[in-house]
């Protein structure tokens, strides 16, 4: 004999309901993003900092053998900046979720009917909409100093979705160390990492201008590659090939970090 | 009523953490049933499998062995199905500080898959309930610890449940936040909800529950009514107090008029078989030794009592409701646990 009777909760889950629990989800994230100024606002500075650290100490190294040709500086960088903006914002979002497995809102999510994905899923929306802000916010920040986007406005667009994607690609992995360790301080460790792999990248040099070893790392470090894809729409303009490289290599490592979180979650899940 | 139509069934639970020798046995074979329309109240330490055993009822972990049905649904084949019929207010009102009480009932809305036409009015309506209309649109890093607690009721009523779990649903508030808590536990029950807490606090345990179940070391080791489970003692319990280098001798004293009971360090206590009226005996057998009382005093069988004959010793806190002040009482996770034997 079945005895439920709660008379407001809808009897199964549909593709709607799961939709909508992922877009409520996703707000959540946001708001929780909006906040926070205090996590939020370093990953805004930090890069700025940067930018202007570049353009006055390493303008004369376009004119480097295996510089791309760019008007200043800053025009290289952008690509960088905004790359390492949201990386360093996608430990802000792993770490809001180890949070919630820290003080045990993840629980209360799992208490009730929810889709288990759509938790996730809402966590890494929120991540990708903080890193399309970011490519937004960078770009706009850096205009008045110069910088320019070859590809245009469409290009910006472009920008602005790369950087939503490489937010989700990096979000997930930062959601599935939360999720493996449901600890903040674990995810916030990651930090260096991030860090490291950011400077062994062409995030603010050319790989052609690098020599041995560094050069390897570089031409195997998916940073590279996700700057890169970026840089084309900046300095040379809106091509199929810039526009495949700015979305495609975020999206193909975020289908393998993804897929990552979503087996960490059901491991974390089978494992109660 | 049948135990087959209860809303709350449970045999033989058992939850290890960890394998091999080096197991924890935190839950170790609970079997319970729960009455439609009963608060039941599951009475215990910290560490003794309370929170381990509601979460197992509440579809957050699977048992290691047994089963258990919850509202009619088997809480691991049909987990979706409990968890749309069941509310739960966790240990220490896990809530997201950042958003307010209105946004997280929303959003709880959301997640029950609530029709968005009636949310409004469901919120308002709960925000009514627990006291918090005025506080709905603050965020809830701003609340203090009743007001997180009242939420959190509220949140776990927003799909109008038929079960609801109520995990320590007091500890480390102040009395007035508690007794106001208590009052909307019976009003829902009244209301025709059927209820399981926990507590470690006696008066709790006392005056909100139907029925009890003492919990210690992952085993239930008694079950029934308060008034059931006192009478179950029988005598009443006389504790004294004396001199530490006269204790043994008076303990050799007080054997006689009965068991002798746990009590806190540094007095004893007798369970006397003569009833009350055998404590003017004992005050003589203890002068006639030459020992010079410094305390005494009769207590009614108590579920303290039951605690302690059950298990060999007392409640922390014993003979209290639970912590004066906020400050006095951080919720504790349960710890403690039992290793495999």
């Amino acid at each position: 004999m079945n005895l439920a009777t709660s008379p407001l909760a809808s009897p199964a889950a549909t593709t709607h309901s799961r939709l909508t629990q992922t877009w409520a989800m996703s707000k959540r994230s946001i708001f929780a993003i909006a906040r926070q100024p205090a996590l939020v606002v370093p990953s805004l500075i930090f890069p700025l900092f940067f930018a202007a650290l570049g353009a006055s100490a390493f303008n004369k190294a376009t004119a480097l053998p295996g510089f791309p040709r760019v008007d200043s500086f800053l025009d290289f960088a952008l690509a960088g900046n905004i790359v390492q903006g949201v990386l360093f914002g996608s430990v802000t979002g792993g770490t809001a979720l180890a949070t919630d497995i820290e003080l045990g809102f993840f629980d209360r999510l799992l208490a009730s009917p929810t889709s288990r994905v759509s938790i996730l899923l809402g966590r890494l929306a929120g991540a990708a909409a903080f890193g399309g802000f970011q490519a937004l916010f960078f770009t706009l920040a850096l205009m008045p100093f110069g910088v320019s986007i070859a590809a245009g406005p469409v290009g910006l667009l472009v920008v602005v979705l790369s950087g939503a994607t490489i937010a989700t690609a990096f979000g997930g992995f930062t959601a599935a160390m939360a999720l493996k360790t449901g600890s903040s301080e674990a995810v916030q460790g990651s930090f260096p990492l991030l860090f490291i792999a950011l400077f062994f990248s062409s995030a603010f040099f050319p790989r052609e201008t690098m020599r041995g070893n560094y050069r390897t790392i570089a031409d195997v470090n998916p940073v590279s590659h996700l700057v890169e894809g970026m840089r084309g729409l900046v300095v040379e303009g809106l091509t199929a090939a810039n526009v495949a490289k700015a979305l495609l290599v975020p999206a193909a490592i975020g289908a393998v970090s993804i897929t990552l979180a979503l087996r960490t979650l059901s491991s974390r899940l089978a494992s109660r | 009523m049948s135990s087959s139509a209860a809303p709350i069934i449970a045999q033989g639970l058992v939850r290890h953490f960890g394998s091999g020798d080096g197991a924890i046995r935190a839950v170790d074979g609970v079997d319970l049933s729960v009455a439609e329309g009963e608060i039941f109240g599951f009475l215990g330490p910290n560490g003794a499998g309370k929170s381990t055993t509601v979460r197992m009822l509440t579809t957050l972990l699977t048992p290691t062995a047994g089963s258990a049905r919850v509202a009619g649904f088997d809480v691991v084949t049909q987990a979706n199905d409990v968890r749309r019929s069941i509310g739960v207010a966790l240990q220490d009102a896990a809530i997201d500080p950042l958003m307010s009480g209105r946004e997280l009932l929303n959003l709880q809305a959301v997640l029950y898959g609530i029709n968005p036409a009636s949310v409004k009015a469901r919120a308002d309506e709960l925000l009514e309930r627990v006291g918090l209309t005025e506080a709905a649109e603050r965020r809830v890093g701003t609340y203090s610890g009743g007001m997180r607690r009242r939420l959190d009721l509220a949140l776990s009523l927003i799909h109008q449940p038929t079960v609801l779990f109520l995990d320590e649903p007091t500890t480390g508030l102040d009395p007035m936040s508690r007794i106001t808590l208590w009052e909307e536990v019976r009003r829902l029950n009244r209301e025709g909800t059927t209820v399981l807490l926990t507590t470690q606090y006696l008066e709790e345990a006392d005056q909100l529950a139907d029925r009890v179940a003492i919990i210690d070391h992952g085993l239930i080791v008694r079950q029934g009514t308060p008034a059931e489970l006192k009478a179950g003692i029988g005598a009443p319990t006389l504790i004294i107090a004396v001199a530490a280098h006269v204790s043994q001798t008076a303990a050799a004293v007080l054997a006689p008029f009965g068991e002798m009971r746990p009590t806190a360090e540094g007095t004893l206590g007798v369970g006397l078989a003569g009833g009350s009226k055998a404590v003017a005996e004992v005050v003589r057998a203890l002068d006639e030794a030459g020992i010079e009382l410094h305390h005494l005093e009769l207590h009614e069988p108590s579920l303290d009592d039951v605690f302690a004959e059950a298990t060999g010793h007392r409640l922390e806190g014993a003979g209290d409701a639970g912590p004066k002040t906020e400050d006095d009482a951080a919720p504790k996770p349960e710890k403690g646990r039992r290793k495999r034997r």
